[in-house]
C-alpha cells in the first residue's frame, strides 16, 4: 500500500514538472518584440486592438477606502481614454487584482498578472513594492507606485507620479512658516512610522530644519503603535511648535486627538496618506481641524477645473462610493501612463523595452494640474516638487478643503533627494 | 514638571485597566493552578457584542450585555471543555487555552473586518483640565470603576462564602474537597469573575483615550500587555495584581519619555524579569515551600 502510494506521488509530482517546464518553454519561446497593426513593435499585454495595463490594488486591506477611489479614478481614466478612440488606435483595458495591503498574496498574485500586461498604472503600497522590486526589474515591466518614497527612484521600473514623502514635508513647512505659524530657530516634533514612509518624510523636515535652524524631536513608531498619548505629552513639553506626522490614518487621529486634549494646540502637518474621511466618523473627529496635509494631488473638493470634472464624472458612475483624494490620484496615474504610450506610439515601440525608454524621454507632461508638471528625464530624482495644501473640513466632500493651490516651495526647489544625481 | 505629572496621570489610567485584567488571570489561577491564556479572547467577545449591539440598545444596555456575555464566555469555556478535560494536567489545560484563544480571536477579528470599532461612546475623546493636567475621562472612569470593583473583589474573596472556599481550594485542593467545598462550583465561578473583569476592561481598552485604536488585534495584545503584570505581582496574589497593573502603566508611561518610546515596549518585560530574579513568585506571591 506504501509504495503504492508512494509511486502514486512521485508520478503526480513529476507530472506537474513536465506542465510546469512545458509553460516555461512557451513562454521562453515568444518572440522578444513583433510588429503589430500600425506596424507597431509589441511584445506584452498589447494586441492590435487592446493595451492591457495591470492594477494591484488594495479592495479589502487597511487602505480598502483609499484602494477603491485609486481603482475608480484609474477606471475612470481608462473610460475617458477609450471614448476618444483609445491610444495607438488600441483600446486600455484594465486587469485589476487586489493584494490587500500583503506583500505575500501581492507575490503569489504578480506571476499570474505579469504575463497579461504591459505595465501596471497602479502598483498600491511600499511594502507591496519592496516585494516586488526584483520582479519588475527582471520583468522590465513599467509601474507607477500608489506610494510617494523617493528611495525607490534607483529603481528604473518605478515611474513615480507625484512629489514625494520628503518634498511633501518641505514644501508643507514652508508653507506652514508662510503662514505665521513657524520661525527660524523653532522646535517641531516629527512622528514617523518606522520604514520607507516613514523614513522618507523625516528627511523632509530634517532639510528643511537644516535651512532654518529648528530643532526636531524625533519620535519612532511601528505600524501597531496607535497610542501616540506618551509622545505628545513628551513634545509638549519641548515646547514644540508644529507636529508633523508621517503614520497612518489611525495614528495620526490619536497624535491629533492627544494635541488638542493635552492643551498643545499646535498646527499638525501630514504626508498625504495620513487623512482618512473615516476618521471624522471617529471620536478624535472634533481633533482633526489642526491637520494640514501635503500632497501632490489636489483634495476631492477642489476646485480646479480638472479635479472638478473628475470629481464630478465619478459621482455619477459610483454614486454610493466613498469619497477620499485617491480618485485624482488615480486618474492621474493614467494621465501620466497615456503620455508615455502616446510617446512610445510615436516612436512605433510599443514593448515594455519601448515603453521604459519612451519614458526617459519626457521632460514636461502635463496634467491639468492634477499635479505639477513632470520630468522623467533624470533617473533618480523626484519627476516633480509641487504640492497642494488641504486642510481638514468636515463639511467639505472628502473631508478636505484645499487652502494652498499648486506650489512649489523655494527650498523644495534645492532639495536633492537620495538618488539624484 | 507638568511633563512627569502628566505622565503620572497617563500611566496610573492605563495602570486601573491593566490592574483589572491582571485580576482576571488570577482568579482563574488561584482556584484552578491554570494559566489562562484565552483572556484576551474574552475581552474581544465583550467588546464585539457592545460593538454590535450600542446601535440598537443603546450604549449602556449593550455594555451591561458585553460584560454578561464576556462572563458567560468564561462559563462556557470552563464547563464544556476545561472541565472535561479530566486527565489534562495544568500546563496541558493551558496550552488549551491557547488553542481556545486563537479560535475566538480570528473569528471576532474577521467579523469586525477593517472597521475597528471604538465603544467608549459615553466618555472617549472629553478629557477633564486640571491645571496644566490633562486628564483623560476614559482613564479616570477606569480608575474609578476599577476601584470599586477590585474592592468589592478583595471583599468578597475575605468575607463571602465563595471567598472561602476559593481560598481553601487554593490553599489544600484535596482537604477543601473533603470539607465538602465544591470545586467545580469554585472553578466555574472564577471564570465566571475573570471574564466579567475582561468585559469590563474592554469597554476603556477599545477607545481614542487608551488605545488610540478600536476594538482588533491590537485591543488583543493590550491584553496580554496585563500578563506580566500578573506574573510581577505574583500570579496567585490579588493585591499582586494590582500593584502589578499600576506598575505596568507607570513603566510604559515613563520609560517612554525619559528613555525612549521603543524601549517602552520591552522596559515592562525587563521589569518583569528583574522581580522574577529577585522574588521568583512575583512581588506577593505564596513562596512555594517543598519538603526535601
Amino acid at each position: 500500500m506504501i509504495p503504492g502510494r508512494r509511486a502514486a506521488v512521485l508520478a503526480a509530482a513529476l507530472a506537474s514538472t513536465l506542465v510546469l517546464a512545458a509553460c516555461g518553454s512557451t513562454a521562453d519561446q515568444q518572440p522578444a518584440g513583433e510588429a503589430g497593426a500600425g506596424g507597431v513593435k509589441t511584445d506584452k499585454g498589447v494586441t492590435d486592438t487592446t493595451i492591457t495595463l495591470g492594477v494591484m490594488g488594495d479592495n479589502t486591506g487597511p487602505f480598502k477606502n483609499l484602494g477603491a477611489g485609486l481603482n475608480a479614478g484609474n477606471q475612470l481614466w481608462a473610460d475617458d481614454v477609450n471614448a476618444a478612440g483609445g491610444i495607438c488606435g488600441r483600446q486600455i483595458q484594465l486587469e485589476v487584482v487586489d493584494h490587500g495591503y500583503k506583500a505575500d498574496t501581492a507575490k503569489t498574485l504578480y506571476p499570474q498578472l505579469e504575463p497579461k500586461v504591459l505595465g501596471m498604472v497602479q502598483l498600491l503600497g511600499s511594502p507591496v513594492l519592496a516585494a516586488l522590486k526584483q520582479n519588475l526589474i527582471d520583468d522590465n515591466l513599467l509601474a507607477a507606485p500608489a506610494s510617494w518614497s523617493s528611495e525607490v527612484l534607483n529603481n528604473p521600473s518605478i515611474m513615480m507620479i507625484g512629489t514625494t514623502y520628503d518634498l511633501e514635508i518641505v514644501n508643507g513647512l514652508a508653507y506652514l512658516q508662510q503662514q505665521g505659524l513657524l520661525a527660524d530657530g523653532d522646535k517641531i516634533g516629527h512622528i514617523y512610522i518606522d520604514g520607507e514612509y516613514g523614513g522618507n518624510g523625516l528627511k523632509g523636515s530634517q532639510y528643511y530644519a537644516e535651512q532654518h535652524g529648528l530643532t526636531i524631536t524625533e519620535a519612532k513608531i511601528t505600524s501597531t503603535d496607535n497610542d501616540l498619548t506618551g509622545i505628545v505629552t513628551g513634545m509638549r513639553g519641548e515646547g514644540i511648535k508644529v507636529l508633523v506626522l508621517t503614520t497612518t490614518p489611525s495614528q495620526s487621529a490619536s497624535a491629533l486627538a492627544a494635541n488638542q486634549a493635552l492643551g498643545l494646540n499646535v498646527p499638525v502637518l501630514g504626508n498625504n496618506p495620513t487623512f482618512d474621511p473615516a476618521l471624522l466618523d471617529s471620536p478624535a473627529a472634533g481633533a482633526l481641524g489642526a491637520l494640514y496635509v501635503a500632497a501632490s494631488s489636489p483634495p476631492f473638493s477642489s476646485e480646479t477645473p480638472k479635479a472638478v470634472e473628475v470629481a464630478n464624472e465619478y459621482k455619477q458612475k459610483y454614486p454610493s462610493a466613498p469619497v477620499n483624494a485617491g480618485v485624482h490620484t488615480g486618474y492621474v496615474e493614467g494621465m501620466v501612463w497615456q503620455a508615455v504610450l502616446e510617446k512610445a506610439c510615436e516612436a512605433g515601440d510599443l514593448s515594455r523595452a519601448g515603453v521604459a525608454t519612451a519614458l526617459t524621454t519626457l521632460t514636461s507632461v502635463k496634467t491639468d494640474d492634477l499635479v505639477t508638471e513632470l520630468d522623467y528625464s533624470s533617473p533618480g530624482a523626484p519627476p516633480t516638487r509641487g504640492v497642494y495644501i488641504a486642510k481638514v473640513d468636515p463639511a467639505a466632500e472628502g473631508g478636505l478643503t484645499e487652502v494652498a493651490p499648486l506650489f512649489t516651495a523655494s527650498e523644495a526647489e534645492g532639495y536633492k533627494a537620495p538618488y539624484q544625481q | 514638571m507638568t511633563t512627569f505629572v502628566q505622565l503620572l496621570v497617563n500611566g496610573l489610567g492605563k495602570g486601573a485597566v491593566y490592574a483589572l485584567l491582571a485580576l482576571g488571570f488570577v482568579v482563574i489561577f488561584k482556584a484552578t493552578e491554570v494559566v489562562n491564556f484565552a483572556h484576551g479572547s474574552l475581552v474581544l467577545v465583550g467588546g464585539y457584542l457592545v460593538y454590535e449591539l450600542k446601535d440598537a440598545l443603546g450604549w449602556p444596555t449593550a455594555a451591561v450585555v458585553g460584560v454578561l456575555a464576556a462572563a458567560l464566555a468564561g462559563l462556557l469555556i470552563e464547563r464544556a471543555l476545561l472541565a472535561n478535560a479530566t486527565s489534562a494536567d495544568h500546563n496541558g489545560l493551558a496550552l488549551l487555552t491557547i488553542g481556545i484563544d486563537v479560535i475566538i480571536t480570528e473569528e471576532i477579528v474577521r467579523r469586525v473586518g477593517a472597521d475597528i470599532p471604538f465603544i467608549g461612546d459615553p466618555y472617549d475623546a472629553q478629557p477633564i483640565q486640571l491645571g496644566a493636567v490633562t486628564v483623560f475621562r476614559t482613564q479616570a472612569i477606569a480608575l474609578v470603576v476599577g476601584a470599586v470593583l477590585i474592592a468589592a473583589f478583595l471583599l468578597a474573596f475575605r468575607y463571602s462564602s465563595w471567598g472561602v472556599a476559593m481560598r481553601a481550594q487554593a490553599e489544600n485542593r484535596e482537604a477543601a474537597a473533603l470539607m465538602g467545598i465544591r470545586s467545580s462550583r469554585v472553578t466555574a465561578t472564577a471564570w465566571l469573575v475573570a471574564g466579567a473583569l475582561a468585559g469590563v476592561a474592554v469597554l476603556f481598552i477599545a477607545t481614542q483615550d487608551f488605545s488610540g485604536a478600536g476594538l482588533g488585534r491590537g485591543t488583543h495584545a493590550i491584553a496580554l500587555v496585563a500578563f506580566p503584570a500578573a506574573i510581577l505581582g505574583g500570579l496567585d496574589s490579588t493585591a499582586g495584581a494590582v500593584v502589578g497593573g499600576i506598575v505596568v502603566g507607570l513603566t510604559e508611561a515613563l520609560s517612554a519619555q525619559y528613555i525612549s518610546f521603543e524601549f517602552s515596549k520591552s522596559a515592562v518585560f525587563l521589569v518583569m524579569l528583574v522581580v522574577l530574579v529577585v522574588r521568583p513568585s512575583g512581588l506577593f506571591g505564596t513562596k512555594e515551600l517543598s519538603r526535601v
